[in-house]
């Protein structure tokens, strides 16, 4: 691991898809650049994700190399399971107050040979895998991590040594505190990305009640073929389930629970999961309950179109409530929008609830620029400069600004790390020119 | 470059790709990389869950390293996606990156065929083959080109007038053409822009102002595409610039405008007026200099005489430059959905008119001086019609001139449409607005607050059945100009008639007519006609010619904060690879065996890229190895076998056919159920 700078012309805050994109297109562009992020591993979201939209191309082969290509940049450098405790405008640059959490591994021995997680007896639901999976009180993230290192989960590990007998590096160390770094940086860019409303936010749905009611993180796991289960299967019972709902909007378009915003991916999302589905098993129903098709994107539509052709079945209703059967199936009350608003009661055996985007960090206090009313970062130029937030210095990318799918983000990482570019060579001729002008009162 | 070893006996490393289940689903990876073990020079056979993660680039440095490899044959995806991943692995090793070969085993097997015995003897097939010419490979070295530090931009709406501020403050020279007399684009003729609200006008004169100021940027408009040469580094674009026939500012430019007798349909206005043969689309355009439209003018010399004779020629002629550049931006933008006479009543009645057209009647400027007003008629009862020219079905729309419908999304009609409704409920609240729509797609930050206003404001929304799209006839009593006949979906498929006085047809937007463009640079084009990206993940911003980058609706339809992202990720590429001064090319060039040339000058006139030249000491062809493509024309052409392709000469290519197609592979067993063991089988 390199050994982190004192000053670098970029921070990237994020290591999701789009952190990773602005830091190699700022890197791209002859910058130094330091990617910050919170996870023990980088990659985001995208990293766990089975297939994407619209080419169905599997996310890991996308995301994956971007990991390694950021992660090998000689202009790159990196820090995981770090928080951000403190950006501040000190003149001129940023200053980071940056917090390394304790891995309980020593980064620069660990060789990442994963005998220690061997050895751990502890089992603990993985979250990767949306606690599906297991994994135990060491882990390495997972297979795709990067970086390939351990990190000992203290809440779970019962201390018992295992680990640091097998260790070959001996580089466990039970004892290692925080590390508290600080920074300098010209610019920063926050693409901190998001996290999904929760399962319980509409309680008349079930979802956390309900074993069979799961999210749509859960349903890409199963759907991976690095998940915990390699194929769609119902929590409660593990069978394969022959009927399986999506409520859209279960979490978007809703003021009741605070995001009267569209989350723009559910609709996608929630569409490919289903074509997967009737793919891998032609005997299960799949049905769509929802309020607009937002299929906006280059190819969405025509993808669409593909899943209702591979049978995929859509029905305009708005779910009012779900109620769980004793078998674990569970019966929607839904309004048929296309029947004149006839109430129906229809059973299915599986349902997903297509919650919505929220942002994942509300800095308020640690970053000097601004949030909007729905808590994401404010763009106060956004048909001008869409990357620019409310602090001149700072910019934004991804869903910190707001939902976006993964083309998207990507863009609007290019144009981030564009807008940092620009920024930093307007602040290095005002240096330039200031340096001239003492020199000048000097003589 | 690092690495060597080409020499020696061969050892072959074979890494297979499980693509997650991409490929494992279908071939049997275990059996196939059992099978590639027994071909001849394998080392080292394996498989990986995703051989270009870090743990799977990692795996192959190792085993090149263990195994003592000197080839590296990559099953896998495309070479496309991933070939550089592998090759880079390799060099990590110590090997020539070009001793790396990919074979395709997932577009060109597991995504094509079914059968999981039949998929994995393929795989095994092409693997062979791989491994076969991976025998025959010399290490080669990549040429380094140099770049031009210049950009041209080719388009000045929003898109393009972006790219070239954003690269000019990087301090990188641009150039900026536009075919049209003025800048600005489709952004010039909208009125308010979501989600901001501000005038786009206000919008677009502060990048003009940016554009048009900076020292580092040269702009020309009624700039034509005319020829281009040169590759990546070294574009030499050929501009023909038609004269805009006013030199200076007209003394008095009412004067001239109202001496001219000639008029013609006002484009910028959408029809909405006329204009005179000398024009400007508006006060405050850019360059501010008046324009003469060579289609309408007669060169009567009214204008001229009106001028006082000065400021105005009517006799230049067009002229051509060469602008040379390292990269270049296209932003050429897009066109509306082109009505055709009678569709949806647009054309038939006056009472129809498009979204585009409506912000032109909004604009306090536009013909109307902002009222919303039809043959001098106040207009009471307003329907917004969605989806005109989009989401187009087979059966039901008939299609574009080229035999195909507009299935896809044209993503900002919605919001348009729900802007533009709240604008017009706010302005005249007697107004009865009705929606026609399929699905309201208010997708982006802040969009669906419009939705939820227009709501408010009562908007009558009517949801249609595709299949039976809406007709629009003149009303039978008379009483109104037009009645909108549709089922709406909403109350459970009730025949409805809705009479109006002004519909207003949210038109698609499609592709413009590229055709030069596309010719000229080679772009990829899509099913949709817009330019296709490399792929839309990984390389969203730039075509599949090196060099050559999108910027905005160019790619398919955006808003205007979208298409500045885009122009800005643009710019941004662009920037990385002038920045970078040079340029590393694959080593894919021809040579030329002097003892075998005859100097028969076939591959001088066959080479696309002017690349051979013949030294004439010895009258034998010579490749200038910077032009040189590798496209290989000339090693086929060549009458006495003169001309090999590195990297794909007759040895490499002979013994990868002979692979291909010798008989079935031998398989053990293929396994029925998917194995996941991964366990490699070293030896």
């Amino acid at each position: 691991m390199a050994k982190i700078q004192a000053h670098y012309d970029g921070a990237v805050i994020g290591g999701g898809i789009a952190g990773m994109q602005a830091a190699l297109d700022l890197a791209g562009q002859g910058f130094r650049v330091l990617l910050v992020e919170r996870e023990p591993s980088i990659g985001g979201i995208m990293v766990g994700l089975n297939k994407v939209f619209p080419t169905l191309d599997c996310s890991s082969c996308i995301c994956t190399p971007r990991m390694a290509e950021a992660a090998h940049h000689e202009r790159i450098d990196l820090l995981t399971y770090t928080e951000v405790e403190e950006v501040r405008r000190t003149d001129g640059h940023f200053t980071l107050r940056l917090l390394k959490k304790p891995r309980y591994v020593v980064e620069e021995d660990c060789i990442g040979c994963g005998k220690c997680e061997q050895a751990c007896d502890w089992f603990v639901p993985h979250e990767f895998d949306y606690g599906l999976g297991a994994r135990k009180a060491i882990y390495i993230p997972h297979g795709n991590a990067i970086p390939q290192l351990p990190v000992l989960d203290p809440e779970h590990c019962m201390f018992d040594g295992a680990c640091a007998r097998v260790c070959p590096k001996n580089c466990i160390d039970f004892l290692q505190q925080p590390e508290r770094l600080e920074v300098k940086a010209g610019s920063v860019i926050i693409a901190t990305g998001l996290k999904l409303t929760p399962m319980e936010a509409k309680k008349e749905y079930g979802g956390g009640r309900y074993a069979n009611v799961i999210s749509p993180l859960l349903m890409e796991r199963m759907q991976s073929s690095n998940g915990p289960t390699g194929h769609v299967m119902r929590p409660s019972d593990g069978r394969i389930p022959r009927s399986v709902a999506y409520v859209q909007c279960a979490g978007s378009r809703d003021r009741t629970i605070g995001v009267p915003y569209c989350s723009r991916v559910c609709c996608m999302y929630a569409l490919k999961q289903a074509i997967l589905i009737r793919q891998h098993h032609p005997g299960t129903e799949v049905t769509l309950y929802y309020m607009d098709i937002r299929a906006f994107g280059k190819g969405y539509e025509q993808f669409f179109r593909r899943a209702l052709a591979e049978g995929v079945r859509v029905v305009k209703a708005k779910v009012g409530r779900i109620t769980e059967e004793p078998d674990g199936d569970l019966v929607l009350r839904v309004e048929l929008i296309d029947e004149g608003g006839r109430v129906a009661e229809i059973r299915h055996d599986l349902v997903v609830l297509s919650q919505g985007l929220i942002p994942a960090w509300r800095p308020v206090g640690i970053v000097p620029a601004r949030l909007d009313e729905d808590g994401f970062f404010e763009v106060p130029e956004v048909t001008t400069r869409p990357a620019n937030s409310s602090v001149d210095g700072i910019f934004v990318a991804g869903v910190a600004t707001g939902p976006k799918d993964i083309p998207d983000s990507i863009v609007e990482a290019g144009a981030a790390a564009m807008e940092a570019a620009m920024y930093l060579d307007r602040i290095s001729r005002v240096e330039a020119e200031e340096a001239a002008m003492s020199e000048v009162s000097n003589d | 470059m690092s690495g060597g070893n080409g020499n020696g006996s061969v050892r072959v490393g074979v890494f297979i790709c499980h693509c997650g289940g991409n490929i494992a689903d279908v071939v049997d990876v275990e059996a196939a990389a059992q099978a590639a073990a027994r071909m001849p020079g394998v080392a080292f056979s394996s498989t990986h869950m995703f051989c270009c993660s870090d743990p799977g680039q990692a795996m192959i440095v190792q085993a090149i390293r263990d195994h003592g490899l000197n080839r590296v044959v990559v099953a896998a995806c495309s070479p496309s996606l991933h070939e550089a991943t592998f090759r880079r692995a390799a060099a990590h090793a110590g090997l020539n990156p070009f001793l790396c070969l990919h074979a395709n085993i997932r577009e060109q097997v597991s995504w094509v065929v079914r059968d999981r015995a039949q998929a994995t003897r393929k795989a095994v097939r092409l693997i062979r083959a791989a491994v076969a010419r991976s025998a025959h490979l010399a290490p080669l070295e990549r040429r380094r080109l140099p770049i031009r530090p210049s950009v041209l931009v080719i388009g000045g709406g929003v898109a393009g007038l972006t790219a070239a501020r954003d690269l000019a403050s990087r301090g990188i020279e641009v150039t900026l053409i536009e075919s049209s007399p003025f800048l600005g684009g489709r952004l010039a003729q909208l009125y308010r822009i979501y989600p901001t609200g501000q005038f786009a006008r206000d919008v677009l004169n502060r990048l003009i102002r940016e554009v048009a100021g900076h020292p580092k940027v040269k702009i020309y408009t009624n700039a034509q595409l005319w020829s281009s040469e040169g590759f990546i580094g070294d574009f030499r674009t050929t501009v023909r610039l038609i004269p805009r026939g006013v030199t200076e500012e007209p003394a008095d430019l009412q004067a001239v405008l109202d001496a001219c007798p000639e008029e013609a349909v006002d484009q910028f206005n959408l029809g909405l007026a006329k204009r005179k043969a000398i024009y400007r689309p508006y006060d405050g355009c850019y360059p501010p200099l008046p324009a003469i439209d060579w289609r309408t003018c007669t060169r009567c010399g009214a204008c001229v005489e009106a001028a006082g004779g000065r400021g105005i020629q009517l006799d230049q002629e067009p002229e051509q430059i060469e602008i040379r550049s390292g990269a270049i931006v296209l932003a050429v933008g897009l066109d509306t959905y082109p009505l055709r006479h009678g569709e949806y009543g647009y054309g038939k009645f006056p009472e129809v008119i498009t979204l585009a057209q409506l912000n032109r009647l909004l604009d306090p400027t536009g013909p109307t001086g902002g009222r919303v007003e039809i043959r001098g008629r106040p207009v009471r009862r307003v329907g917004f019609l969605h989806c005109v020219g989009s989401l187009q079905r087979k059966g039901v729309h008939p299609p574009m001139r080229d035999g195909r419908i507009n299935e896809y999304c044209s993503r900002v009609c919605c919001t348009t449409t729900m802007h533009t409704a709240a604008e017009l409920k706010s302005r005249f609240p007697e107004l009865q607005v009705y929606d026609f729509h399929e699905h309201i797609r208010t997708y982006g930050r802040k969009h669906e607050n419009y939705y939820d206003r227009v709501c408010e404001q009562g908007v009558v929304f009517i949801r249609f059945d595709p299949a039976r799209p809406p007709r629009v006839e003149s009303d039978p009593k008379g009483e109104w100009p037009l009645v909108v006949r549709t089922v709406d979906r909403l109350t459970s498929g009730e025949e409805l008639e809705v009479p109006l006085d002004l519909l207003v047809l949210a038109t698609g937007l499609v592709a413009r007519d590229m055709k030069r463009l596309i010719d000229l640079y080679r772009c990829s084009v899509g099913p949709d006609r817009f330019l296709l990206e490399v792929h839309p993940k990984l390389r969203p911003v730039e075509l599949a010619s090196s060099g050559l980058f999108l910027a905005g609706s160019v790619q398919g339809p955006m808003d205007i904060a979208e298409a500045t992202a885009a122009a800005a990720a643009a710019a941004s590429k662009a920037a990385a690879l002038v920045c970078a001064g040079s340029i590393e090319l694959d080593p894919y060039v021809a040579r030329v065996d002097e003892t075998r040339c005859s100097g028969c000058r076939i591959c001088l006139q066959a080479c696309p890229f002017g690349a051979i030249a013949r030294r004439e000491e010895t009258r034998q062809a010579v490749v200038n190895e910077a032009l040189c493509m590798g496209c290989g024309t000339c090693a086929a052409l060549c009458p006495c076998n003169a001309i090999q392709q590195c990297g794909f000469d007759d040895r490499q290519i002979g013994a990868e056919l002979e692979a291909l197609l010798a008989p079935e592979p031998e398989l053990a067993a293929v396994s029925s159920q998917e194995a996941f063991d991964g366990k490699a089988q070293g030896r």
